[in-house]
């Protein structure tokens, strides 16, 4: 979908703050000088195409009492997509990626997130996927955060 | 933490609001609350920070963001704090996490990169390096994706 100055527009607001008020789409269409259907139509048509997965809240499983980490296992070639079904398996896990290294050998392959109610259960979890796979998990939970904030730059591609 | 209503509409609306003129009223009238209460549960959750944004996520690589890296530092414990903010001041570092190291793994800062332009990551790390003078890092790319959705309770 080639977006227009228009969805550009839209989408920047969209993925900064999204209106709390009874007529959002109509607060975004005053703020950007277009037409409430308008705005309502393209912000339709972005989601159909898949432009951004999902308007609503971005969740922080900390200050929500959960507790998240990433998690590295090296899984041997051969046992990848099985492994990763196991994992995927998982409400808690929301991302999980086949990584290399790109200037460097890593002693990891699979790298995904996960989420539980709280470390204990997240600990058991790791012990579970574990005795499942009979491979290792390496627990590698945030320290420090200095960033986190998944904005892009919707202008600079043109 | 928040109350077995929070949760509620939480659980109703993570996946993402109905797109339609008024969907606070929509989620209100599926969940027993009126619009209002829907509204300022929201605003309670976001001042509270339970609620990071309240926004679309947008899919990067729709969009032509299409060069993306993970990479990770060894930093010098005595620098991670310095390093850290100079690597979370760059625009194009959208995550920059510190984590545990261990004897088959060195690399403490953890940076995650979006740009449009092929290369253009490579060109960010470079400047990275510059700035900080860690040099002993590692890019790490996608070579697939198994599983990536939203943090959902």
């Amino acid at each position: 979908m080639e977006l227009t100055r228009e969805d550009k527009k839209i989408l920047h607001r969209l993925q900064s703050n999204f209106p709390l008020t009874p007529h959002p789409f109509r607060t975004l269409a005053e703020e950007l000088g277009l037409e409430e259907s308008e705005v309502l139509r393209r912000t339709r048509a972005m989601a159909e195409k898949g432009i951004f997965r999902r308007l609503g809240p971005i969740i922080d499983t900390h200050e929500m009492g959960n507790t998240a980490s990433l998690m590295a296992m090296r899984v041997p070639e051969g046992r990848i997509e099985e492994v990763s079904r196991t994992i995927n398996a998982y409400t808690g896990v929301s991302h999980n990626y086949l990584r290399k290294g790109k200037n460097k050998e890593i002693p990891y392959n699979v790298w995904f997130t996960m989420s539980a109610p709280n470390k204990q259960e997240l600990v058991r979890l790791i012990k579970e996927i574990e005795e499942k796979t009979g491979l290792e998990v390496r627990n590698l939970p945030t320290t420090k955060k200095f960033k986190i904030g998944v904005k892009f730059n919707i202008y600079s591609g043109e | 933490m928040a109350d077995q209503t929070d949760i509620k509409l939480l659980k109703h609306i993570q996946d993402g609001i109905p797109l339609v003129e008024r969907p606070y009223k929509e989620i209100g009238e599926a969940l027993g609350m009126t619009e209002e209460e829907v509204i300022s549960r929201i605003k309670g959750l976001l001042e509270t920070k339970k609620v990071r944004r309240f926004a679309a996520s947008v899919a990067h690589r729709k969009i032509g963001i299409n060069s993306n890296a993970m990479c990770v530092w060894r930093v010098p414990s005595d620098r991670v704090e310095a390093v850290g903010k100079v690597m979370a001041s760059f625009p194009e570092v959208t995550h920059c996490y510190e984590r545990p190291t261990f004897p088959d793994w060195p690399y403490n800062l953890f940076t995650m990169i979006h740009g449009y332009a092929d290369g253009e990551c490579e060109k960010v790390i470079e400047e990275m390096k510059e700035k900080t003078g860690v040099k002993d890092y590692v890019i790490l790319y996608s070579e697939k994706e198994f599983k990536k959705t939203g943090t959902r309770i």
